[in-house]
C-alpha cells in the first residue's frame, strides 16, 4: 500500500496551463477524487500519475519512489478508461488476465485470480464471453476487475461511470467504493460529478484552471467552501451581499438552500428575511422554492417536503436561516 | 530543462528513426544519385541550372508536361464520374452479387497495363476484332490512339482506386445526419448532393488523388497508345535508357520535374483535406435505401456493365493464350502451344514471382504498418516529415527509382545488384506508400485507450503493439497485403532494370515476348499470372464477404 | 530457442540465400542481350546442349543493357553483351577486352573492330514494310522518295529515333540521301509530316503485321518473320538504296567467367549456328559464305541490293544535336 505525494506538479500545452504547481498528498488506501469541470486539469493530473503525459516541472512519488520518470508500464498501476478500454480482441477472461501475463503469473494461478476477480466484480462466469456481448455497465466491471487482478499500488479511475445511466451510475459507486475499502488500495478518481464525489470519496480536490481551489472531507468542503467557485460548484448555494440578510458587514456569503427554512418552521433565534415566491418546484422528498427580495435578488430555499407549509407562486413569506450555516467568501 | 526523451514518445521516435533509415537509404540515396546529375554541366562537376532551362525551353517537353497534365485530369474527372456512383450503388442500394463485384472490381490491377494496352489494340486497334465487326455493321468511331484511348484505359483500370475508399466512405455517412436533412424538409435527392456527397468528397479525392499520380507515373499505356504524342513518363524513360540517347541528365530533370508535379498535387490535396475532415461518428452502417424497381435495374445492370467492361482486356488476353500463333501471327485456332513453349522454358519466372511478391509484401507490412504508428500517433514535425517521405514512392517512376539503385548499390560496402533482393527492395519501396495509408486509416479508428490500457497494465509500448494493435489491424493489413501482391506481381518498370539470369518475372516474360513477337508466350504469362493472382483476390473476397456480414 | 530467436535466425538464412555470389561457381555465362527472346532462346539453347555452360540471360533494350554495363563497370556482372549496334560497341569499348574469333577471317573486315574488341553477327537492312491486305501490294511505294507523297499522312508507322539506333540510322541515312545539309532535313521534315511516331520498333512490326498501319519503316527481319507466320506482309526493298546496319558482340572486361565468353563468342559465328539463325528468326549474317536465297526467307543477296554510303561514325558523333533536332522537327511535324 502506498500513499502518493505530488509536488509542484506543471504541464503546459502551448499556452495553456494545464496543470499549475499542483503540490497533494494523498494517504495509504484512501478514496481521493479530483473534482471540478471539464478543462480543469483533473485528467491531464491522472495521466501524469498514469504516465501518459510528461511534467514540465515538480515530482510525484509512491511512497519514497519518485515515479513521474518511469515509463507508464512499469509504474504498477491499474486504471479504469471512460470508454472502458475493453479490448475486443480478447475474451473477458483474457482481459483480466492480460496484466496478470505481463506480470508472468500462469498457470492455476492465473485462472485462480481471473475467476476471483470477475467474482469481485459480480462477473463470475462470464470469463469465456466477447465483449461485444456485454452491457455497458458489465463492460465497465470487466474494466475494473481487470485493473484489481494485479492489485496495483495504485487505482485510477478516470470518469468510469460517465458512460452508464443513472441509476446504474448510483449502483456502481458505491459497488467501486466498497471495492477500494475491502481491498484497502489507494485510488485517484476523476469525476466531474459533484454528487458522485462526496459520495465515494474520503477526501475530494476541487480544481479550476489547473490550481487545486480546495481539498478536504467531502462535508468540509461541502459545508465550509473557501471559495465562491467552490461554495458554488459543491451543490447548489445562494450566493448573497451579507447586508441583503440584514448583516452590517459588506461582501459575499454562501447561504446553502437548506440553511433556509420558513419562519413558521424554524427556531426562533433565526435571523428572518422577507419576499415573495416567484417559483415552486415540488421534487418528492423535498420542495424547492426560489423567493425574491426586496434588492431584487433571488433566494434559493429547500425544504422537506412539508404538504401545509408549501407556499403559493406570488405569496409573501417570510424566510429564516441558520446563522451558524452562513460562510463568509473572501 | 529536460534532456531525456519523454518515455511514452520513445517507441514512436525509435520506429521513425528506423524508418528514416530504411527510406534514407533505400528511397532518397539512390534518388539522390539520379537526380545529383540534373544539376550537373556536361563534365559532371560544376552546379548548374542550365539543364533544367534547355528542357523548359524546349517545345517538345512542354507539349509532353501539358499532355500529360491534361491526360492525368481528364481520366481522373472520368474515373470519378464512373467510380462514384457504382461507389454509392454498392453500398446504399440493393444490387445482387455485392461481393463478387468488389473483388471483380480489383482485377483490372492484376494485369500489367502494357498487357492491357496490347489487348485493347488487338480489340479496338484500327484492326482490331470489335473494330472491324463494328464496320461490318456500319458503326465506325473515333481512334483508340491518342489522348482519348488512353484515358479509356485508365478509367477502366484505376476505378477500382476510386471506388474503394469512396464505398467505405458512404458506409460510414451516420445516417442520422441524412435523418436530420429530411426531417428540415429536404428530398432524399437534395440530401444525397447536399448532405452526404460533400461528407464522402474528402474520400473521393483521396481516391482521384492515387488516379492521378498513377497516371502521371504510368508507362505501359501511353506508350502503346500515344502513338507519337509526347507523355512526360515515356519521354523520361527514353532519356534515361533510350537505346540512341541516354542522357542522365535530361532525364534527371524529367525525374525531378515529375517528382515535383506529384508533389505538388499531395500538398494541395492535404491542404484541402486539412479543413475538412468531417468525422461522424457513425455505429453501423447506414441501411440500403429502398427504391423502386425500375433504379434497382439500373444500379444492377450499370455495376455488372463497369465491372465487367473493365475486365475486357482480360477475358481477351485469356482467350487469345488459348489461340495459335505461328510466330508473332495470330491464327483463330484452339492451341495449348502456347502454355506448352512457356513452361518447357521453365517455370522459374513463375516461382520468382511468387516468391518475389510475397517477401515483398512481407516487407512491405514490416515497414509500412509500423510507420502508420508513427505517423498517427505521435504528434510533431518528424511525424509529418516522415509520412511526406513515406509518401514520396508515389511520385517516382519504377524506372527511375531501379536506376537509382543500380548506381547507389553495385559496389562499395552494400552491393546488391545481380541478386534478387534488389528487387524485393525496389517492390518493398514504391508499395510502402499503400500500406501506411491503408494502415492510418485503421489506426485512426482504434481508441488510442486502449493502447494506455495495455500499458498501465504492465505490457511495454513495443508489446502492446504487438498485441493489441496488430491483432485490432489485422483484417486491414491483411487485405492491404493482399492487393501489395497483386500489384507487385504485375510490375514492369523497375523489374526490367533490375532483373538478372535466373530470376526474371512473368512480366519480364510478357515484355520480352511481346517485344519479340512471341504473342503467344506473352498472353500464356498473362493469363498465368491472371490464373495465379486469382487466388490471393478469392481470398480478400471472403475477407469482404465476412467484413459484409459482420457490419 | 525462443521465438524470438528462432525467427531471427530464419531470417539470416532467407537473407543469406538472396544475397548475390555465395552460391557455388559453376560452368556458367552471363548474356546481357537485347535480342528477342525467340533468338535468345534458339541460341542459348544450343549452346548449353553443345557445351554444358548454362547461360543466364539478361534482357533489354540496347540502351538498358549498356546503362547497366555502365553502372557496373568497377564490378561486372556480365561476361558477353550481345545484340547491340556497331555505334554503341563502338562507343563502348573502354567497357570490352579484346579477343580474337576463330571466325575472324570468315567476316569482311568492316564488320569487325581492328583491335578485335568486338564483332559482328547479323545485318540489318532498312527496309518498307507493306500490309497488303489494307494496300494492294501493287500500290505500295518503291523506295524512299515514295513515302514523301502526302496521301500517306498518318500511314507509316516509325520508331522514335531516340529510343531506337536503326531509326536514327533511318533519319540521318535519308538526310544524305536527299541532299545533305539543310536540304535533306528539309525533305526529311516534310516525310515526317506523314510518320506516326512510336516509341519502340516492336510496335512498328506489330503494327503493319496486324493491319493497324500499312506500311512501316523497319529492319528486314521483321518482315519474313511476319510473313512466315501467315500475315499479309510484304518486304519492300527501297529502290534508291539503303544500308545495313550491323549487331555485332563483345566481351566484357574483368566479367566472371572469360572462358565461357571466349567460346559463346566463336559459337555464335559458326556457319552452321548462323545458319540455324537464319532459318529460325532471318537475321542476315556478317558471314557471306552462306546461300542465301535457298534459305527460308528468300533473303535477296547483298550484291542485288543498292547499298548506300553511310558515316555511322560521323552520324555518331552528332547524335546528341541531331536527336534534339529530330525531337523538334516531330514536335512541330504535329
Amino acid at each position: 500500500m502506498t500513499g502518493i505525494v505530488i509536488a509542484g506538479a506543471t504541464r503546459t500545452f502551448g499556452t495553456v496551463r494545464a496543470v499549475d504547481g499542483v503540490d497533494l498528498a494523498v494517504g495509504d488506501g484512501e478514496f481521493f477524487t479530483l473534482l471540478g469541470p471539464s478543462g480543469c486539469g483533473k485528467t491531464t493530473l491522472l495521466r501524469m500519475i498514469a504516465g501518459f503525459c510528461e511534467l514540465d516541472a515538480g515530482e510525484i512519488k509512491f511512497g519514497d519512489r519518485r515515479i513521474d520518470r518511469l515509463p507508464a508500464h512499469t509504474r504498477d498501476i491499474g486504471m479504469v478508461f471512460q470508454n472502458y478500454a475493453v479490448f475486443p480482441n480478447l475474451t473477458v477472461a483474457g482481459n483480466v488476465a492480460y496484466g496478470l501475463k505481463a506480470r508472468r503469473v500462469s498457470g492455476a494461478e492465473l485462472a485462480r485470480r481471473v475467476e476471483e476477480a470477475l467474482g469481485l466484480v459480480q462477473l463470475a462466469g462470464y470469463g469465456e464471453r466477447w465483449p461485444h456481448q456485454l452491457s455497458g455497465g458489465q463492460l465497465q466491471r470487466v474494466a475494473i476487475a481487470r485493473a484489481l487482478v494485479i492489485r496495483p499500488q495504485v487505482l485510477l479511475f478516470d470518469e468510469p461511470l460517465s458512460n452508464l445511466d443513472a441509476r446504474l451510475r448510483v449502483s456502481m459507486r458505491s459497488e467501486i467504493r466498497d471495492l477500494q475499502k475491502s481491498l484497502g488500495i489507494t485510488a485517484i478518481y476523476v469525476t466531474h460529478d459533484q454528487e458522485e464525489a462526496m459520495s465515494v470519496s474520503d477526501r475530494i480536490a476541487l480544481m479550476q484552471s489547473g490550481r487545486l481551489e480546495q481539498v478536504g472531507p467531502p462535508a468540509e468542503i461541502y459545508r465550509n467552501p473557501t471559495s465562491r467557485f467552490a461554495a458554488e460548484f459543491m451543490g447548489t448555494t445562494n450566493l448573497v451581499e451579507a447586508r441583503a440578510l440584514g448583516g452590517d458587514r459588506a461582501g459575499l456569503v454562501s447561504l446553502r438552500p437548506e440553511a433556509l427554512r420558513l419562519a413558521a418552521d424554524a427556531p426562533a433565534d433565526w435571523p428572518q428575511v422577507g419576499g415573495k415566491v416567484a417559483h415552486v418546484e415540488v421534487l418528492g422528498p423535498i420542495t424547492r422554492f426560489d423567493v425574491r427580495l426586496a434588492d431584487g435578488s433571488l433566494l434559493k430555499v429547500a425544504t422537506l417536503d412539508a404538504p401545509h407549509l408549501t407556499p403559493a407562486p406570488g405569496a409573501e413569506v417570510t424566510l429564516a436561516y441558520d446563522p451558524a450555516r452562513i460562510t463568509v467568501l473572501p | 530543462m529536460r534532456l531525456a526523451i519523454p518515455h511514452q514518445q520513445r517507441l514512436p521516435l525509435a520506429i521513425a528513426a528506423l524508418g528514416f533509415l530504411f527510406l534514407g537509404l533505400f528511397l532518397l540515396y539512390p534518388l539522390f544519385n539520379v537526380f545529383s546529375a540534373s544539376v550537373l554541366d556536361g563534365e559532371g562537376e560544376k552546379f548548374t541550372f542550365a539543364n533544367y532551362v534547355k528542357i523548359l525551353g524546349r517545345p517538345f517537353y512542354r507539349g509532353a508536361v501539358v499532355n500529360t497534365l491534361a491526360i492525368g485530369l481528364a481520366a481522373t474527372i472520368t474515373t470519378i464520374l464512373v467510380a462514384v456512383p457504382l461507389a454509392f450503388a454498392l453500398a446504399r442500394l440493393p444490387v445482387p452479387g455485392k461481393a463478387a463485384i468488389i473483388a471483380l472490381a480489383a482485377m483490372p490491377l492484376v494485369l500489367p497495363s502494357f498487357v492491357s494496352a496490347y489487348a485493347i489494340v488487338l480489340l479496338l486497334g484500327r484492326a482490331g476484332v470489335v473494330t472491324q465487326w463494328l464496320q461490318s455493321w456500319g458503326i465506325g468511331f473515333g481512334s483508340i490512339y491518342g489522348a482519348g484511348g488512353i484515358v479509356l484505359v485508365y478509367t477502366l483500370t484505376l476505378y477500382p482506386y476510386v471506388l474503394l475508399p469512396t464505398m467505405a466512405a458512404f458506409k460510414a455517412v451516420d445516417v442520422s445526419v441524412e435523418e436530420a436533412a429530411q426531417s428540415l424538409g429536404s428530398s432524399p435527392r437534395r440530401t444525397l448532393w447536399t448532405v452526404t456527397l460533400p461528407i464522402v468528397i474528402p474520400a473521393i479525392l483521396a481516391g482521384g488523388l492515387l488516379v492521378f499520380i498513377e497516371t502521371l507515373e504510368n508507362f505501359g499505356v501511353p506508350f502503346v497508345l500515344a502513338e507519337d504524342m509526347p507523355i512526360f513518363a515515356v519521354e523520361a524513360f527514353k532519356l534515361f535508357v533510350g537505346e540512341t540517347a541516354p542522357n542522365p541528365s535530361s532525364a534527371g530533370v524529367l525525374g525531378v520535374l515529375l517528382i515535383a508535379m506529384t508533389s505538388l498535387v499531395l500538398l494541395i490535396q492535404r491542404r484541402f483535406l486539412a479543413s475538412r475532415r468531417f468525422a461522424t461518428g457513425a455505429r453501423a452502417a447506414p441501411p440500403i435505401l429502398r427504391v423502386g424497381l425500375g433504379l434497382r435495374v439500373a444500379a444492377s445492370v450499370y455495376c455488372w456493365l463497369v465491372v465487367l467492361l473493365a475486365l475486357v482486356p482480360f477475358f481477351a488476353i485469356v482467350v487469345l493464350s488459348f489461340m495459335e500463333f505461328r510466330g508473332p501471327v495470330l491464327h483463330p485456332n484452339f492451341s495449348l502451344a502456347n502454355f506448352a513453349a512457356l513452361f518447357e522454358r521453365s517455370m522459374r519466372p513463375l516461382l520468382n514471382t511468387l516468391l518475389f511478391a510475397t517477401l515483398a509484401a512481407i516487407g512491405v507490412t514490416l515497414v509500412g504498418v509500423p510507420i502508420a504508428y508513427v505517423v498517427t500517433r505521435l504528434r510533431s514535425g518528424l511525424a509529418s516529415l516522415l509520412d511526406v517521405v513515406a509518401t514520396l514512392p508515389f511520385a517516382v517512376a519504377g524506372t527511375v527509382l531501379a536506376i537509382g539503385f543500380v548506381v547507389s548499390f553495385n559496389s562499395g560496402w552494400l552491393i546488391l545488384t545481380g541478386g534478387p533482393l534488389i528487387m524485393v527492395l525496389v517492390y518493398t519501396v514504391r508499395k510502402v506508400p499503400f500500406a501506411v495509408r491503408s494502415s492510418s486509416a485503421i489506426l485512426h479508428q482504434i481508441d488510442p485507450s486502449l493502447e494506455e490500457a495495455s500499458i498501465s497494465l504492465g505490457r511495454s509500448p513495443l508489446q502492446t503493439f504487438g498485441r493489441i494493435l496488430v491483432p485490432l489491424m489485422l483484417g486491414g493489413i491483411l487485405s492491404g497485403f493482399v492487393l501489395t501482391w497483386v500489384t507487385i506481381a504485375s510490375e514492369l518498370s523497375a523489374t526490367v532494370v533490375l532483373y538478372s539470369g535466373q530470376w526474371r518475372t512473368l512480366t519480364v516474360v510478357m515484355f520480352q515476348a511481346l517485344e519479340g513477337g512471341g504473342g503467344g508466350i506473352a498472353t500464356a504469362a498473362a493469363s498465368t499470372l491472371i490464373i495465379v493472382t486469382l487466388v490471393p483476390i478469392t481470398l480478400l473476397y471472403r475477407l469482404v464477404r465476412r467484413y459484409e456480414l459482420a457490419t | 530457442m525462443t521465438v524470438a530467436t528462432r525467427g531471427l535466425a530464419l531470417l539470416g538464412l532467407i537473407l543469406t540465400m538472396l544475397l548475390p555470389g555465395l552460391a557455388a561457381a559453376q560452368k556458367k555465362l552471363v548474356v546481357y542481350t537485347s535480342n528477342e527472346s525467340t533468338l535468345n532462346d534458339l541460341v542459348f539453347g544450343a549452346f548449353t546442349k553443345e557445351t554444358g555452360i548454362v547461360v543466364e540471360p539478361v534482357v533489354a533494350g540496347s540502351g538498358v543493357v549498356i546503362r547497366r554495363l555502365q553502372a557496373e563497370k568497377d564490378r561486372p556482372l556480365g561476361d558477353i553483351i550481345w545484340g547491340v549496334s556497331r555505334s554503341l560497341l563502338q562507343t563502348n569499348k573502354a567497357l570490352f577486352t579484346p579477343y580474337v574469333s576463330k571466325n575472324k577471317d570468315a567476316i569482311p573486315v568492316e564488320y569487325r573492330d581492328p583491335t578485335d574488341l568486338w564483332i559482328g553477327n547479323n545485318l540489318h537492312l532498312l527496309v518498307i514494310l507493306q500490309n497488303t491486305k489494307i494496300l494492294p501490294a501493287d500500290q505500295g511505294p518503291k523506295g524512299w522518295d515514295d513515302l514523301l507523297d502526302p496521301k500517306w499522312k498518318g500511314k507509316i508507322a516509325f520508331t522514335d529515333p531516340a529510343n531506337s539506333g536503326s531509326a536514327y540510322a533511318t533519319v540521318t541515312m535519308l538526310v544524305d540521301l536527299w541532299g545533305g545539309g539543310d536540304a535533306g532535313w528539309k525533305k526529311v521534315a516534310a516525310l515526317f509530316k506523314n510518320l506516326k511516331v512510336l516509341n519502340r520498333s516492336s510496335l512498328v512490326f506489330q503494327g503493319v503485321g496486324n493491319g493497324e498501319y500499312p506500311l512501316g519503316i523497319s529492319l528486314e527481319y521483321a518482315g519474313p518473320m511476319w510473313a512466315s507466320g501467315g500475315a499479309p506482309v510484304k518486304t519492300i526493298y527501297p529502290n534508291d538504296g539503303t544500308i545495313a546496319s550491323m549487331e555485332g558482340i563483345a566481351i566484357i572486361k574483368n566479367g566472371p567467367h572469360p572462358e565461357e565468353a571466349r567460346a559463346f563468342v566463336d559459337f555464335v559465328n559458326r556457319k552452321d549456328v548462323r545458319e540455324m539463325i537464319l532459318k529460325a528468326t532471318f537475321r542476315r549474317p556478317t558471314r557471306t559464305d552462306l546461300d542465301l536465297s535457298s534459305l527460308p526467307g528468300g533473303l535477296p543477296p547483298l550484291q542485288q541490293i543498292k547499298l548506300l554510303d553511310y558515316k555511322e561514325d560521323a552520324w555518331t558523333e552528332k547524335r546528341k544535336e541531331t536527336l534534339e533536332r529530330i525531337k523538334d522537327m516531330i514536335q512541330e511535324s504535329r
